[in-house]
């Protein structure tokens, strides 16, 4: 893809000082100063576009090695047309030809100055710079001048500086706030947070730079655009362009000073005392002045000032030579007998640079502390290393950790069962096999073969603890595949309390009794599992800690704890976003999803999904992905966006069945259905969705999917509810239970009460609609007054909820529509059912009524809302919301 | 700006609620305190002012996850206040004192992401505002 032009940022200030020059009438012209990158060349063609928009003519004249041989070469444009005049002596006169070119300037441009860009003007040859001076000191030209920082500055610019006829501009990188504006601007939309960093981080700030690895990134499709949210989903590429770029800028430095940056492109950051020992003396300081190397007075380290200085060194060095400097450290700081365990991984790191040998402990021993820091990249290179021979169990472990984590699911598949065959102690035995089970549950959403990895390794783990641990695993892989029941008869075998099994199980059990209804126990479980999980430390073969607190928000959430379960969501979310963990990062978005469903506030909603979408799309979770698709589709239907939903339902059919939340996922196919008025499938998946939800333990969403029936069709799920508010601890189930039964006698002060209900759970749709329906009741029973509070009510309750387009708002459109000849009671009702797509030999079972009474009602109906068909009420309804 | 930072600002501005007014004044106060010779461009009714600005503030807070519209919506705006001679210097005050009264109003509220997205919301509706302003006003002599 290409960008639209690169827009100009951060930049404003200077253009104004431009146009106050140009304005001033006593200013020759403006000199740009900045070192390579900086943006000088943007700025001066900005000035000059933005002079030329206003009428000015303009020119840009530069230097090259080709021009700079040839007298005037640069600045040939300027030149008259017709033939040079000749002295007296037959040679060129300067100062004639420069007086007939003013001349000719003037005429051309009828007195107006000609705004000249002289880009690079240390390139330009001395006649050309000449004529310029020339041409700019009698207000012929208004010259903008760039000189790279570091360059001789033309004679003519000190004059004309000299005389205050000159305007100076300094020019810097970008700071931070300017490079994210300037990202927003250049791909059209916010960029996930860690790209975000990683692209300030490349840059650092020069524009230049920044422009090439956004270019490169988006060329080697490193950059995506997943839901109108950009991910970085590889390494920043180096573009070739880019590598000229940052050669232009390190070229020329003396043999000393090359070799100190190579050493230092290849190794930092090196200390200061033994830097000083192999460069000789002045070179530090030479490169520090010339903005190269930084050195950290602190810690005395020594770094290249730009990181893409360093890879592109890295580069350019010969293999060999660069080999050399690597062994070389390496040895030097194995020699030292450092005991730090960074040092370690660096050796390891730079004798597989170097091409060396690699001593297989070693590279393990360097894994190991990779891993610790959840560098799964760098335990992957160095784990690949090893001869596959001479993997041992605790190397297939790690290196099939680190795939699983990089989304390379079927070689993790792969190497956690070879590791598996050799031999190992009971301990690694069990992580070989948990972690295989992961795979095979979040990354090839195969949970039976989970569920046979998990039995397998019972022949071998069999001591108690381990065992035991084993155990909860099992109910780990049942909680997240959908099986909150079994997975609670799993639990109930656990007897010991080591610390290891307490958080696997607290990981499994906290959403498996929020799911079942036990939300104050699956709340107190998440929290005590987050404690536990600290206290443990952060150990291979178990979930990230973060995971807990995911589990707590949703726990919080299904306890009707909705705004608390926000405030602990959003800011898990931060912390997981600084700290780059994918997994954590896709289910906070999701249960922010949820949260903003719960309170209507469903364009919130939209947009959490859409952003777990991108996330869960970019670290390759298809399970994950099908989940927050699901979520999206439910989110747009909600909005009354059929086609969206429709489309992000077929997105979802390409990805694989993933039994986690499976009932909840199915709300997406009933909505999206009734948003295209197909009551009566809506009414059916409703149906099987919720009989689902019973048979596997899912009580909170049988009666969120029941409540939704009833609200979709009117159908009277009171029953069922009530049971289902007996056994669940939450009051989002009573004031569903509440809504139902209120709902079925038509009883307006409850209706009223469970509007009030759901307020106070921060559900402000279910509010507004249950207000609606009191407002329908009252007025059914002649008492107007209520009715007209109740509406009131609800219509205020429904402006929170951001486009909400459900069948329980649609009796706003018809009071609004209605005003001047109101509906009766009977005839909304009608208009209602008959608004969802409802057929009037329905409508006429549903109210036991006749059809032909049913189509009376309907017609009077017509009259007062001034349509002539069912189409005609749809829109008048749907557009009036 | 990343999603959550537009769902920061978004969330932290419908918490002002009712509030929106006082911290729209508390705006002006702090205008003024910092550059007292912006006092004379508001040549109309304070009170109308407050209430004009609070209108953009909040088209633009609810455009914020839509670049094209916001776009459409800055540029235009800041065309408009070409006549009153505003420059790039003033936007920085502006941006500094509406955090300020944002800050003011939401007390805690207003933590450190927060107020991060807001200062990467407003560089971007300033930058592009000072755009519109630049292709409106034609220069030079």
């Amino acid at each position: 893809m290409t960008l639209p032009r690169w827009p100009i940022v951060g930049r404003r200030p200077e253009l104004e000082v431009f146009e106050w020059a140009l304005g001033s009438g006593d200013r020759a012209g403006l000199v740009i100063y900045g070192r390579a990158g900086v943006g000088k060349t943007r700025l001066a063609d900005e000035c000059a576009g933005q002079a030329a928009a206003s009428g000015h003519p303009a020119e840009r004249v530069a230097g090259s090695r080709t021009t700079a041989l040839l007298p005037l070469g640069a600045v040939a444009g300027l030149l008259p047309d017709g033939p040079v005049r000749l002295g007296p002596d037959g040679q060129v006169n300067a100062v004639a030809l420069f007086e007939q070119t003013r001349q000719a300037l003037h005429e051309r441009h009828r007195g107006r100055r000609l705004v000249t860009v002289a880009d690079d003007m240390a390139q330009l040859d001395a006649a050309s710079l000449a004529l310029l001076g020339y041409l700019a000191a009698q207000r012929a030209i208004f010259l903008i001048a760039t000189v790279r920082t570091g360059e001789p500055v033309p004679d003519l610019l000190i004059d004309l500086w000299r005389d205050g006829r000159l305007e100076r501009i300094d020019l810097h990188d970008l700071s931070r706030a300017h490079v994210d504006t300037l990202l927003h601007l250049a791909l059209g939309g916010p960029i996930e947070a860690g790209a975000g960093q990683e692209l300030w981080e490349a840059s650092r700030g020069n524009p230049l730079y920044l422009h090439e690895l956004v270019l490169g990134a988006l060329e080697s499709g490193a950059l995506v655009d997943r839901s109108g949210v950009w991910h970085l989903e590889d390494h920043l590429p180096a573009s070739s362009r880019l590598l000229d770029l940052v050669e232009q800028r390190i070229g020329g430095l003396s043999a000393e000073a090359r070799s100190a940056v190579e050493l230092l492109a290849l190794c930092q950051p090196v200390e200061l005392g033994y830097l000083e020992t192999v460069a000789p003396a002045g070179v530090l300081e030479s490169l520090e002045r010339a903005g190269l190397v930084t050195i950290t007075v602190d810690d005395g380290q020594v770094r290249l000032a730009h990181p893409l200085h360093a890879r592109v060194v890295r580069a350019g060095m010969p293999k060999l030579r660069a080999r050399a400097v690597l062994l070389a450290q390496a040895e030097r700081l194995a020699a030292g007998g450092s005991t730090l365990g960074r040092v370690e991984l660096r050796i390891a790191v730079w004798r597989l640079d170097a091409g060396a040998q690699p001593d297989p402990a070693a590279l393990v021993g360097g894994a190991q502390l990779a891993r610790a820091a959840h560098d799964f990249r760098t335990v992957r290179r160095l784990m690949e290393a090893v001869p596959g021979e001479q993997l041992d169990a605790v190397g297939a472990l790690l290196l099939g950790e680190a795939l699983y984590e990089l989304g390379a699911f079927d070689d993790s598949e792969r190497v956690l069962a070879q590791g598996q065959a050799l031999p190992a102690s009971e301990r690694i035995a069990l992580q070989l096999a948990v972690t295989r089970a992961k795979n095979a549950q979040w990354g090839l959403c195969q949970p039976e073969k989970a569920l046979a990895i998990n039995a397998a390794a019972r022949a071998v783990v069999t001591s108690a603890p381990l065992a035991e641990e084993l155990v909860a695993d099992e109910a780990s892989v049942l909680t997240f595949s959908g099986r909150p029941d079994r997975a609670l008869t799993v639990l109930g075998r656990i007897t010991g309390a080591d610390q290891r099994t307490r958080v696997v199980r607290a990981i499994a059990g906290a959403v498996a009794l929020a799911a079942a209804g036990r939300t104050a126990d699956a709340v107190a479980l998440a929290r005590a599992g987050h404690a536990d999980h600290v206290a443990l430390g952060d150990e291979p073969a178990i979930a990230h800690p973060a995971m807990h607190v995911v589990n707590q928000v949703f726990a919080l959430t299904e306890a009707g704890r909705i705004a608390e379960a926000e405030q602990v969501a959003r800011s898990g979310a931060e912390i997981v976003a600084a700290q780059r963990v994918p997994i954590a990062q896709i289910w906070f978005a999701v249960n922010l999803g949820r949260v903003a469903i719960l309170q209507g506030r469903v364009a919130t909603a939209r947009r959490f999904y859409a952003e777990a979408v991108g996330l869960a799309q970019s670290s390759r979770f298809a399970g994950s992905r099908r989940v927050a698709l699901s979520g999206l589709a439910l989110a747009h239907a909600m909005l009354g966006e059929a086609d969206a939903a429709a489309q992000a339902l077929a997105e979802r059919a390409t990805v694989p069945w993933f039994g986690f939340l499976g009932p909840e996922q199915r709300l997406a196919d009933a909505w999206a259905a009734s948003a295209a008025r197909r009551p009566a499938e809506a009414a059916a998946v409703f149906r099987s969705a919720a009989a689902d939800a019973a048979a596997t333990g899912y009580r909170l969403t049988e009666s969120w999917l029941l409540h939704d029936l009833m609200r979709t069709s009117g159908e009277d799920v009171s029953a069922r509810l009530r049971e289902l508010a007996e056994e669940c601890d939450s009051p989002l189930v009573s004031a569903r239970a509440r809504h139902a039964a209120a709902a079925r006698a038509r009883d307006a002060v409850e209706l009223a009460g469970a509007a009030g209900d759901f307020e106070a759970l921060g559900a402000m749709l279910l509010a507004a609609e249950a207000a609606g329906s009191a407002a329908a009741a009252s007025s059914g029973a002649g008492d107007r007054r209520a009715a007209t509070a109740s509406l009131r009510r609800s219509s205020a309750l429904a402006a929170a909820c951001e486009g909400a387009a459900t069948p329980g708002l649609f009796h706003l459109a018809t009071v609004n529509t209605a005003a001047a000849a109101p509906l009766s009671g009977r005839e909304r009702e009608v208009v209602l059912l008959a608004s969802t797509g409802m057929a009037s030999k329905d409508i006429a079972e549903r109210l036991y009524l006749s059809v032909r009474t049913v189509n009376n009602h309907l017609q009077h109906a017509y009259a007062k809302l001034g349509v002539t068909s069912r189409a005609g009420l749809a829109q008048a309804l749907g557009s009036a919301i | 700006m990343t999603p959550e930072q537009i769902t920061l600002v978004q969330s932290s501005f419908e918490r002002l609620g009712a509030d929106l007014p006082a911290m729209t004044a508390l705006f002006y106060q702090e205008l003024f305190r910092r550059d007292p010779s912006l006092r004379p461009l508001f040549t109309t009714d304070m009170a109308e002012q407050r209430v004009k600005f609070a209108q953009k503030l909040t088209e633009i807070v609810r455009t914020m996850p839509r670049l094209g519209e916001l776009l459409s919506y800055t540029r235009a705006l800041g065309a408009r206040h070409v006549g009153y001679g505003v420059r790039a210097a003033d936007y920085q005050t502006v941006g500094d004192s509406l955090i300020a009264a944002l800050a003011g109003v939401l007390g805690e509220e207003f933590n450190a992401p927060t107020r991060e997205a807001w200062v990467l919301a407003f560089n971007i509706v300033a930058e592009t505002m000072l755009e519109g302003a630049a292709a409106a006003r034609p220069i030079g002599s």
